[in-house]
């Protein structure tokens, strides 16, 4: 540690009494945490307050991806896309489906300013918190941040799988990564007199899929 | 026996308000209870407590022990900012260790505001008044959330004859008064007083009721400078009243 | 407001002078977060459990707060970043200023951060050749307007639409129309050209996770996500005070935060950084910096009463219920932190010299201590500081000028003094009848006529003691 560091630890000791090599007693307890509803409730509950924070979500059937896509594609008028390389995404055929329909496809770890150029993100959602609407995305070569980031409109695959009752779950699962991002809704402001607006600097549009049973 | 008790009337109640300390005297006898008034007080210490100076508000609190410390007899007063004071300041001006400690303890622990008194140590909400006006009420910041009291008052006042009690909008907002903060910023404070006027004006009440003589000067003096007739009342005028013509 | 601190914070002048524009735009928000606050208030069973719970922790982390940044330091150094400490603003500053250096910065875009602007970042970047720019939009807003936040959390709150297009025109020329959307989206191309172009995003960090290094920020526009993850170079400047023990502490804190602040449930993104990027291929800055401020947060932790100001976790909720700020706003208290938070921080980080006036900037009514997720015992903190100021403590000498002094000891001989304060009882009514008309005096001499001056005083009255001693019922104490 530098001097300053030291200087400052031991001015913090100074002003708490306390001796290097002290025992910290334990840290207090922390209240239960929530217990999931049942499955379907769930995903009712993560629509709902999706759709409340103004994303789209909705529950897409394996037959219905391709028909979601083309929708997709047409209200956000994406001509250029990136995605998360991940298995459901790749049993999905997303990006297969993608080029098909005439979208550009960029690879997710471009640099930046071809990612700032796509329309579309796509990504597959490590954890679902129905409680809040909150999507959790970790990182990875595969799962670039970026993705979610950069493009104009998110769509995030959610299996059910990925749905956890409360944050103590995520925690415990995400702190062995070195990147967690929890997602609730999109970009938003109120600082122009309090009118909420969107798409300030991430996206403009969430789109959420849960994947239905068996997926 | 009569139930003794001890009157604390506070520096702003004996200054402004000695009619409302006299029907304090008679409603408390009317009820049965034998009333002492120790002539050595003067002053709780809080305006000088609040304005940081606990030095001086120990010399003038040790007065206040003088005067009520020497006889065992609830202490009660018209007035929830100085009950705070000696309940929950007291032991901070006298800890354990000081002189004046067990006097204050004994003290802190007596000592109530009168609606209190009325409501928790006698369970008494009627106390056979009449106020036939439409009444809105003002929960002083002291009265409410340092000593608690979140319905004591509105009890007594749903008990009055013929009274219509109406919602005040902020009700438990700080009507600006705040003590040496009024002199301090008074900018601040009027915009404060203000609102609170505005708000009672608008419920179209008579009066307005409050339990501490500081938000009764300041609303009672916002009122008049807006050319209202509504009227700021302590409570205990209300549960004083039998009717009569305002 | 990204100079050095105040000398001096005239609470007194900037509240006589308060925009007429302010407290009808301040009070705007402030009703608009309390009542979306009160709907997830009210869908919480635990509301007043948690409430407890995080104040515990926050009041374990600082008292054990040697252990938590020892930890701190060795996890995210573990995790491949480097941790600098700052004794106070002047090594922050270098330590940015150097790291700045190194990466060749000539811009550095800026998520919302108390802490810079605690430190003065900006002004010393620009002093330096290297462009900071604001990226939240509010703190973008006034950044161009050359003012300070009116609310922490909506800090341009006290412009209207047609000043922000106005200023959009003069400082950016650029044209939109004086509408939100559009001005929005102005900012989000502007903004986004200096995302794709900076060499360095700073940060603050809503808190630091000992168990693993890992910076938390809690934001809503995808700022804060844009600053730590496009430049590759992340340097945080964050207050010691901001250390929680492990994650789990987190869950507490974060179902707290963003509902006691605007009333959202979470909000929009919550980031957990831990380390600089893995890979190249995941994204996110090669170098992650974490600038330790201590600047005056070891002293407060020495002050058992007023430590509690450090459990303080920037919701803005105790501005939101508090009378004396919607009616002032931000300005008026002088320096980047207000309300009655700013009233107990300020004093403790600038002294009681400079801050001498904000403790008093409240009528101690209490809402703040009903509504803070953390359970500031603000009033209590108050009160403190008062004493400081009035006749000082074991921190400072007294600040108070000799004349309040000399006043309150004036009063003390009057209230203590039974035979003087009877005496003036009598004698008061007779001095002042020649100014009382109809019971009300109107006009006093000044200093007096503070009071006078807003509304008149109920005349001296006083005839109890007389009334009493005829009314003969019960005996009287001697």
């Amino acid at each position: 540690m530098s001097t300053a560091g030291r200087a400052v630890i031991d001015s913090v000791r100074a002003a708490l009494g306390r001796q290097a090599g002290t025992p910290v007693d334990p840290r207090p307890e922390i209240l239960p945490p929530r217990q999931a509803a049942d499955p379907e409730a769930e995903v009712d509950q993560l629509l709902s307050e999706v759709n409340a924070l103004a994303g789209v979500a909705k529950r897409v059937g394996p037959d219905e991806i391709e028909a979601s896509l083309r929708n997709l594609i047409e209200q956000e008028t994406v001509r250029r896309a990136t995605l998360w390389s991940s298995p459901t995404l790749r049993r999905l055929d997303v990006e297969g489906r993608l080029r098909a329909c005439g979208v550009e496809i960029v690879a997710p770890d471009a640099d930046k300013h071809a990612l700032a150029q796509c329309d579309l993100g796509v990504t597959e959602a490590d954890f679902a918190l129905p409680e809040t609407g909150t999507l959790g995305l970790l990182s990875s070569p595969e799962r670039p941040r970026a993705v979610s980031l950069l493009p104009r409109v998110h769509l995030a695959i959610v299996s059910r799988s990925a749905f956890r009752a409360d944050l103590h779950q995520v925690f415990s699962e995400a702190k062995a990564h070195p990147y967690l991002i929890l997602i609730s809704g999109p970009s938003r402001t109120a600082d122009i007199e309090l009118t909420v607006t969107l798409g300030v600097h991430g996206p403009r549009a969430l789109h959420l899929w849960v994947l239905s049973d068996g997926d | 026996m009569q139930r003794r008790l001890q009157l604390f009337v506070t520096c702003l109640g004996e200054q402004f308000y000695p009619d409302v300390l006299q029907k304090m005297v008679a409603i408390l006898e009317r009820l049965g209870l034998s009333v002492e008034f120790p002539r050595g007080q003067t002053c709780c210490g809080q305006p000088l407590h609040n304005s940081g100076f606990q030095d001086q508000a120990r010399a003038v609190a040790r007065g206040f022990l003088r005067a009520f410390g020497s006889s065992d007899a609830a202490i009660v007063s018209p007035s929830g900012s100085c009950v705070d004071m000696v309940r929950h300041h007291f032991l901070e001006l006298f800890p354990p260790g000081t002189p004046e400690h067990e006097q204050a303890r004994g003290v802190a622990a007596r000592t109530f505001e009168l609606s209190e008194y009325l409501v928790r140590q006698l369970g008494i909400t009627d106390v056979g008044a009449r106020f036939p006006h439409k009444v809105a009420y003002h929960a002083s910041c002291h009265y409410l959330r340092g000593l608690g009291l979140v319905t004591e008052a509105k009890q007594l006042l749903a008990d009055v004859k013929d009274i219509e009690l109406v919602p005040l909008p902020e009700e438990d907002t700080c009507c600006g008064f705040g003590g040496v903060f009024s002199v301090v910023y008074p900018e601040v404070s009027r915009a404060m007083m203000q609102a609170k006027v505005r708000n009672v004006i608008g419920t179209g009440a008579a009066a307005v009721v409050a339990c501490d003589s500081g938000c009764l000067m300041n609303i009672a003096g916002g009122l008049r400078q807006a050319g209202s007739d509504v009227r700021a009342m302590h409570l205990i005028e209300v549960l004083a009243s039998q009717g009569d013509a305002r | 407001m990204s100079d050095a601190p105040p000398e001096y914070i005239d609470f007194a002048a900037y509240s006589r002078h308060v925009p007429t524009t302010i407290p009808a735009a301040v009070q705007q928000a402030t009703g608009r977060f309390l009542d979306t606050r009160a709907a997830r208030v009210a869908e919480m069973e635990n509301w007043e459990a948690l409430r407890q719970a995080a104040s515990d922790l926050r009041l374990h982390t600082l008292t054990h707060l040697d252990v938590y940044l020892e930890r701190l330091e060795q996890q995210v150094t573990a995790a491949g970043g480097r941790v600098y400490w700052a004794r106070d603003a002047v090594e922050a500053r270098a330590h940015v200023l150097g790291i700045a250096r190194s990466s060749h910065a000539r811009t550095v875009v800026k998520a919302k951060s108390m802490a810079t602007e605690e430190i003065g970042l900006n002004h010393a970047l620009e002093e330096a050749g290297i462009q900071p720019f604001e990226t939240d939009l509010g703190e973008y807003i006034i950044q161009l307007a050359g003012t300070g936040p009116s609310h922490i959390i909506v800090p341009a709150v006290h412009l209207k639409k047609e000043e922000i297009a106005q200023l959009f025109r003069e400082k950016l020329g650029l044209d939109a129309p004086a509408d939100p959307v559009a001005l929005t989206a102005v900012a989000r191309t502007a903004l986004r050209e200096r995302f794709l172009a900076a060499e360095m995003g700073v940060s603050g960090a809503n808190f630091l996770v000992a168990e693993t290094g890992t910076l938390v920020l809690v934001t809503n526009e995808g700022n804060g996500r844009m600053c730590t993850t496009v430049p590759d170079v992340h340097v945080a400047v964050v207050g010691i005070d901001k250390v929680v023990p492990d994650w789990e502490s987190l869950t507490v804190l974060l179902k707290l935060l963003a509902r006691s602040a605007t009333g959202q449930k979470l909000s929009t993104y919550t980031s957990f950084i831990t380390g600089p990027r893995r890979s190249h291929g995941e994204g996110g800055p090669k170098e992650l910096h974490l600038v330790l401020l201590d600047n005056g947060r070891s002293r407060i932790l020495a002050d058992e009463v007023a430590r509690e100001t450090l459990k303080c976790i920037r919701c803005g909720c105790c501005l939101n219920v508090c009378p004396v700020y919607k009616n002032v706003g931000g300005f008026a208290y002088g320096w980047f932190i207000s309300g009655p938070i700013g009233a107990i921080f300020a004093p403790q980080m600038l002294g009681t010299r400079a801050g001498r006036e904000l403790p008093y900037a409240s009528t101690l009514c209490g809402a703040c201590v009903d509504v803070c997720p953390v359970k500031i015992p603000i009033t209590k903190i108050l009160l403190h500081l008062r004493r400081r100021v009035a006749q000082g403590d074991r921190v400072a000498p007294p600040s108070a000028p000799w004349t309040t002094r000399v006043a309150a000891r004036l009063a003390r001989w009057s209230l203590a003094t039974a035979w003087l304060y009877r005496l003036g009882a009598r004698v008061m009514p007779v001095l002042e009848a020649p100014l009382a008309r109809n019971g009300w005096i109107r006009w006093l001499p000044a200093p007096l006529n503070r009071w006078t001056r807003v509304r008149p005083m109920p005349a001296f009255k006083a005839g109890f003691r007389s009334w009493w001693a005829s009314h003969t019922k019960g005996p009287t104490t001697p």
